[in-house]
């Protein structure tokens, strides 16, 4: 309650009988980088759709900066920029073009709009090629463009949904930076999300692991990592690896597949080991699991993050 | 190879609804559509009913209705007042009539009335008083035409306003397009809200403090003004260029103008409601519009055409559009009061559409 900028109360998403998103309680604290971490169609997309109003939730509440996003919409909106998905900007139309259009969303105009567009212009570094059609920028600087249209009214809240999809390493790291900097230089609470470990584990303060529409766990990576890696175990298995399968099932959870079998047990180790040999099978090498980010989401939820990636 | 590909576009095609209609239907619609209309007569074979008044038992009036019944496409049928012929005339029941009075005598001005609606349109006025006029000569025969007076007066009926003196085909052909393309606006501002929804702008729109209703009017304002800008500049290009005239008042003009672009954006919401692609926009979407403009008369008068075809041109908002424009343009002394039920149609249309537009529009889908 006391500096949360963002929080989600019992919020979901129903698509007809289908459920996107659960139920999803979370607060984002004044100041911090969040990152919301999930594999493509977890609902991570829908969960901060709602919490920027743009689809309506099924269930729960939503608040920005202690505004109640429902009853008070354009005062809660104002706290709050998005960066769509989506290169959501006219690819015929100049960053300038683009910026005094977005800029005006939000009741800027004149001088100070002026002044908004130079900055978040030079900001994600796009100050020498403005006036040029956005069709003609590479991937990179189109997402770049796409992320200076939402910070041109100094939101409270930036939230960033998959911003470095296709993009060069160069940009990417301008995109950090840049990040980093509305942070240290404007007090700006940030909500990452993606799919990509490694950027979630070299920005962000704290996690949420969303899987299947829910958070599995949430906390710093320091936390997420010393609760849950360290626990899971790689075996290779000769023989029966099906009925090896089944058996281990009882222990833990099981992933993997073919000779490959990912185990984070429930207790103890050895009664699995037993349990895997008693079918016949044959445990030809046993690894321990890492103790980083990855591993953890492993064990988590039982697959691994990447499912395709960059 | 080539196989495969052949293979491939039949299957792409076949699940593209607007692109088989645009190319298997439409023209269906259009022969059926035109074949129709071009015919001359009501039904098969059926000529159009011309009423002839003359006195009891005038010779010269059996023998004009003679000439005519002998005339291919026409047929005349005795009506026993002067006013009954005018008053067909009037409420378009017949295209044309005539009048023998009884005091015939060209050389003191006492001519046959051939009674027509002087502001209709060209296509259809100009050989109707050729195959007339040529069938009271026909009847009159044999004279020396050259020594003698005019024979036919042509006249419109009191109750139609009468034309423009000299009125060009650009009177009509300026506005049948205006109408015709001014409707088009509403594919454009459907493909602005799908291109929206597309992109993710939409969902920046959405996410910024702007409400719902803003977030529409912010892309049917700008293209309601396009609609306009484009109507303005067709009828400034027909004026200055083409000299095509303006018959009644200019604020009438103006007025409807409004009208038809509010009714244009107001399709345009209730098309982006219905399509999820600009795809499908561009090949359902045009057609319906064709097929909007081919029955409210843009390509082809409404007045020639059969009873049929005639009254459904009123179930679309081009049909009213384009009456109320004619009337503007060629008929003298129209007001803005003589075209309200047109604007009066076009307003209803354009709340219908915005009504149910609204109410299948999907903000976040
Ligand atoms: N408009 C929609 N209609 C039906 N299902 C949807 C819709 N939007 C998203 N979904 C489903 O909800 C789930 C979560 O999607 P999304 O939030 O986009 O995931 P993410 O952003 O994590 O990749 C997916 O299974 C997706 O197919
Ligand atoms: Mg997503």
């Amino acid at each position: 309650m006391t500096d949360a900028v963002l929080s989600l109360r019992g919020v979901g998403k129903d698509y007809g009988k289908r459920t996107a998103v659960g139920t999803i309680d979370l607060e984002v604290r004044r100041g911090e980088i969040f990152g919301l971490l999930g594999p493509n169609g977890a609902g991570k997309t829908t969960t901060i759709s709602i919490a920027c109003g743009v689809i309506a939730p099924t269930r729960g509440t939503v608040e920005i900066g202690g505004i109640a996003l429902a009853t008070a919409p354009r005062q809660a909106k104002q706290k709050l920029g998005l960066v769509p998905q989506d290169l959501a900007i006219y690819e015929e139309l100049s960053a300038t073009q683009n910026l005094r259009y977005f800029g005006a969303l939000y009741g800027l105009r004149g001088a100070v709009l002026a002044e908004r567009i130079a900055w978040a212009l030079g900001a994600v570094g796009l100050a020498e090629r403005a006036a040029e059609p956005v069709k003609q920028y590479s991937g990179g600087m189109k997402r770049r463009c796409n992320l200076a249209a939402g910070l041109l009214h100094r939101p409270e809240l930036v939230i960033l949904d998959e911003p470095t999809v296709g993009v060069d390493p160069q940009s990417r790291n301008h995109i950090f930076d840049t990040i980093r900097a509305l942070r240290r230089d404007h007090g700006m609470t940030v909500v990452y999300v993606s799919h990509y470990m490694e950027e979630v584990e070299a920005l962000c303060d704290r996690v949420a692991i969303v899987d299947r529409g829910a958070i599995v766990a949430l906390g710093t990576i320091e936390e997420l990592v010393a609760a849950h890696a360290g626990k899971g175990f790689e075996l290779e298995l000769a023989g029966d690896a099906a009925a090896a399968r089944a058996a281990a099932t009882a222990h833990g959870a099981v992933s993997g597949d073919g000779a490959v079998l990912r185990l984070v047990p429930t207790g103890a180790l050895a009664p699995a080991i037993a349990a895997i040999e008693a079918t016949g099978a044959r445990i030809t090498s046993l690894t321990s699991r890492g103790t980083n980010l990855e591993a953890a989401f492993l064990a988590l939820t039982g697959h691994a993050l990447r499912d395709g990636g960059p | 190879m080539i196989v495969a590909a052949i293979r491939k576009d039949v299957w792409l095609l076949l699940r593209d609804r607007g692109a088989l209609i645009s190319l298997f239907a439409l023209p269906i619609v259009f022969i059926l559509a035109f074949g129709s209309m071009f015919k001359f007569g009501d039904g098969d074979h059926q000529p159009r009913v011309i009423p002839i008044s003359y006195p009891a038992g005038s010779e010269l009036g059996r023998k004009i209705q003679r000439a005519i019944d002998g005339t291919l496409g026409v047929a005349a049928s005795y009506v026993p007042s002067d006013a009954e012929v005018r008053a067909r005339v009037v409420s378009e029941a017949a295209l044309a009539g005539i009048i023998v009075p009884a005091d015939f005598d060209p050389a003191h001005g006492r001519r046959i009335e051939l009674v027509l609606d002087l502001a209709g349109p060209i296509q259809i006025r100009g050989p109707l008083e050729g195959v007339l006029t040529g069938a009271v000569m026909r009847a009159l025969a044999p004279v020396d035409l050259g020594a003698l007076p005019a024979m036919v007066d042509v006249r419109s009926p009191p109750g139609l306003a009468q034309p423009l003196p000299e009125a060009s085909g650009f009177q009509i052909s300026v506005p049948g397009n205006a109408v015709l393309f001014g409707f088009f606006i509403a594919l454009t501002t459907a493909m602005s809200f799908v291109g929206e929804r597309r992109t993710g702008t939409w969902r920046r729109l959405l996410a910024a403090p702007v409400s719902r209703s803003a977030a529409l009017l912010a892309t049917l304002v700008p293209y309601y003004l396009v609609g306009l800008a484009q109507l303005g500049f067709l009828f400034g290009i027909g004026a200055g260029l083409f000299g095509m005239r303006v018959a009644g008042s200019l604020p009438a003009l103006v007025v409807l103008s409004m009208c038809v672009s509010l009714c244009a954006v107001s399709l345009g919401l209730l098309f982006a409601a219905i399509a999820t692609t600009e795809k499908q926009l561009g090949g359902v979407g045009s057609v319906m519009l064709l097929v909007m403009g081919l029955v409210g008369g843009c390509m082809f008068p409404r007045v020639a055409m059969p009873a049929f075809m005639k009254s459904i041109g009123l179930a679309v908002p081009h049909g009213w559009a384009l009456d109320g424009y004619f009337d503007i343009l060629v008929r003298q002394g129209t007001t803005i009061a003589d075209v309200l039920p047109n604007i009066g149609a076009l307003l209803a249309f354009a709340v219908g559409f915005l009504v149910i537009g609204l109410w299948r529009f999907r903000f976040d889908a």
